[in-house]
């Protein structure tokens, strides 16, 4: 009784746990004022086409590397976009001379510490990792 | 006996490309260690294509000597690019873009594309003096990169009026938030530098000023332009030899002469799906040329790693009755003539990150006096009008 006690708990703890990976969120340095954005404003922010807060100061997003798969669940979830279409895109920026895309860091502890190393810094991350050092501006739809 | 010609040019054609390749992999190789200020990436396309005609061949656009026709060809879609970018302070930046591909001059001559010096003193602005692509109309100054568009070729019915990839000159662009939304303009001015060529001989159309500006309005999925261009040819069509009178010659006089490219676009990509709307009118001052319109649809949809697409495009100009009476006068007015439509079915496959395979059907249908897009055009200057074309290329960056 007791064992079909403790099984069933840990079904319910497995129900319980949601299977899916945790959310993402976008954050930005904790200093630059800046409280929340909206998914327009973070497309144009990462995608390039236009990089300034409402207060003035520049925008200076950090991406993931390829390699790290929180990088396709962001796109996918923000623009609907597979990685090789936003590959594409950063392709057609750079090889017109227009711009570059955001410089890539491999894991979320290194988004971070960029985050704060720069004061208009922007990334994104699961929110469970958002510390001090960062406030949630925007959160991706699930 | 063209087949061993033919074979010979290609293979030396492919030997040049893979060797300028390999050199360019070793420098990229090289360069891997660059620090955040320095960097140095590529791009390339394999490509080979095919047509059902041998009435006359089959060209990218208007910069390209000789063509396709029913053999493979690797010349039209062959193309090996690498940039260099140097940051050199937050706010300023130094780029410039080496390409080798099929020119005017029937070789794979490297070329710098772009070098230019980049200033941007707020976000919202940019400032751009030294060679620069021309954004003639949209997505014209990417059409060299395989890897960023969906087709195997920029939409031939609308790009191929436009040899021009380059000008010595400077460009300012601002950005401007409209509620959620950006408004970016964009001014340019520069000369020419490149040669044409027509026939076995060249026009040099270097030092031609060139001048336009566009304003783009981008939503979420949305991306609307409306664009303005002209140039100012300098020197004449090399017309010497062909038994013109004077007073042709004066009658076809393109020197001094302006032609104004009018174009507005519409581009949506939300999810899997991707449309281009793209339309654009050319008005021609000089009696060589013939006044145009044009445009096309553009629609794909990606399932997984597969990315099929389906296109329409239409061009057509107005001839000109002006022909002096004169038969060699009226011959070369007809050269430029356009009216075909092309239907294009393909399908893009991204096989591995940075490299993407490509397959593509252009059905192009048209009057027969349609000669303007194609090279070595038959001595009674009339065709079939018909010609299907087969392209299969493997584009990639690094």
């Amino acid at each position: 009784m007791r064992r079909i006690g403790l099984l069933l708990s840990l079904l319910f703890c497995l129900a319980a746990v949601p299977p899916a990976r945790a959310e993402l969120v976008v954050v930005v340095n904790a200093r630059s004022g800046v409280a929340v954005l909206s998914r327009n404003e973070v497309i144009n922010i990462f995608f390039g086409r236009y990089r300034q807060y409402f207060n003035g100061l520049e925008a200076q997003p950090v991406d993931l590397a390829d390699a790290n798969p929180e990088r396709a669940r962001f796109y996918q979830k923000l623009v609907g976009k597979d990685l090789a279409e936003i590959n594409a895109y950063w392709s057609r920026q750079l090889f017109s001379g227009r711009m570059q895309a955001p410089p890539k860091v491999a894991s979320t502890e290194e988004v971070l510490r960029w985050i704060s190393a720069h004061p208009g810094g922007i990334g994104y991350v699961e929110l469970s990792k958002a510390d001090a050092r960062v406030r949630v501006v925007y959160e991706l739809e699930h | 006996m063209p087949d061993i010609d033919t074979m010979g040019r290609w293979r030396r054609c492919c030997g040049r490309v893979l060797l300028a390749g390999l050199m360019l992999c070793g420098a990229a190789a090289r360069a891997e260690h660059h620090d955040a200020d320095f960097s140095l990436r590529g791009f390339g396309t394999l490509g080979a294509v095919r047509t059902t005609s041998d009435e006359l061949e089959f060209v990218r656009d208007l910069s390209q000597a000789r063509g396709a026709t029913t053999g493979w060809d690797a010349r039209v879609d062959s193309v090996l690019g690498v940039q260099a970018n140097w940051r050199i302070t937050p706010q300023v930046e130094a780029v410039v873009q080496g390409v080798s591909r099929y020119r005017y001059d029937r070789t794979f001559r490297p070329e710098i594309a772009w070098a230019f010096v980049k200033y941007d003193p707020t976000p919202a602005l940019t400032l751009r003096g030294g060679r620069l692509g021309t954004e003639f109309f949209m997505l014209a100054d990417s059409r060299l990169v395989g890897y960023s568009y969906l087709t195997v070729r920029p939409v031939g019915d609308f790009f191929w009026h436009l040899p021009f990839s380059s000008i010595d000159g400077g460009d300012v662009a601002l950005t401007v938030p409209l509620g959620e939304a950006v408004v970016r303009g964009k001014l340019f001015y520069g000369l020419a530098n490149t040669k044409l060529p027509l026939a076995d001989r060249q026009w040099d159309i270097g030092g031609s000023p060139m001048a336009g500006g566009h304003v783009e309005y981008q939503s979420d999925a949305w991306q609307l332009r409306a664009s303005y261009a002209n140039i100012v040819f300098k020197n004449d069509l090399p017309l010497g030899g062909l038994g013109l009178s004077p007073e042709g010659l004066a009658h076809l006089a393109v020197d001094g002469k302006r032609s104004d490219y009018y174009s507005l676009a519409a581009l949506y990509e939300r999810g899997p799906w991707q449309f281009q709307l793209m339309l654009n009118h050319i008005v021609q001052h000089s009696n060589a040329f013939e006044s145009s319109d044009g445009g096309y649809v553009l629609a794909g949809y990606r399932i997984g790693a597969l990315t099929p697409y389906l296109g329409y495009s239409r061009v057509y100009s107005r001839p000109r009755d002006n022909t002096l009476g004169d038969p060699t006068v009226a011959a070369v007015m007809r050269d430029s003539h356009l009216d075909q439509r092309t239907t294009i079915a393909g399908v893009r496959w991204d096989v591995m990150p940075n490299v993407a395979l490509k397959a593509q059907w252009d059905g192009i249908r048209g009057d027969g006096g349609s000669l303007f897009p194609y090279r070595n055009d038959p001595a009674d200057r009339r065709w079939s009008g018909r010609m299907d074309v087969f392209s299969v290329t493997l584009d990639f960056i690094f």
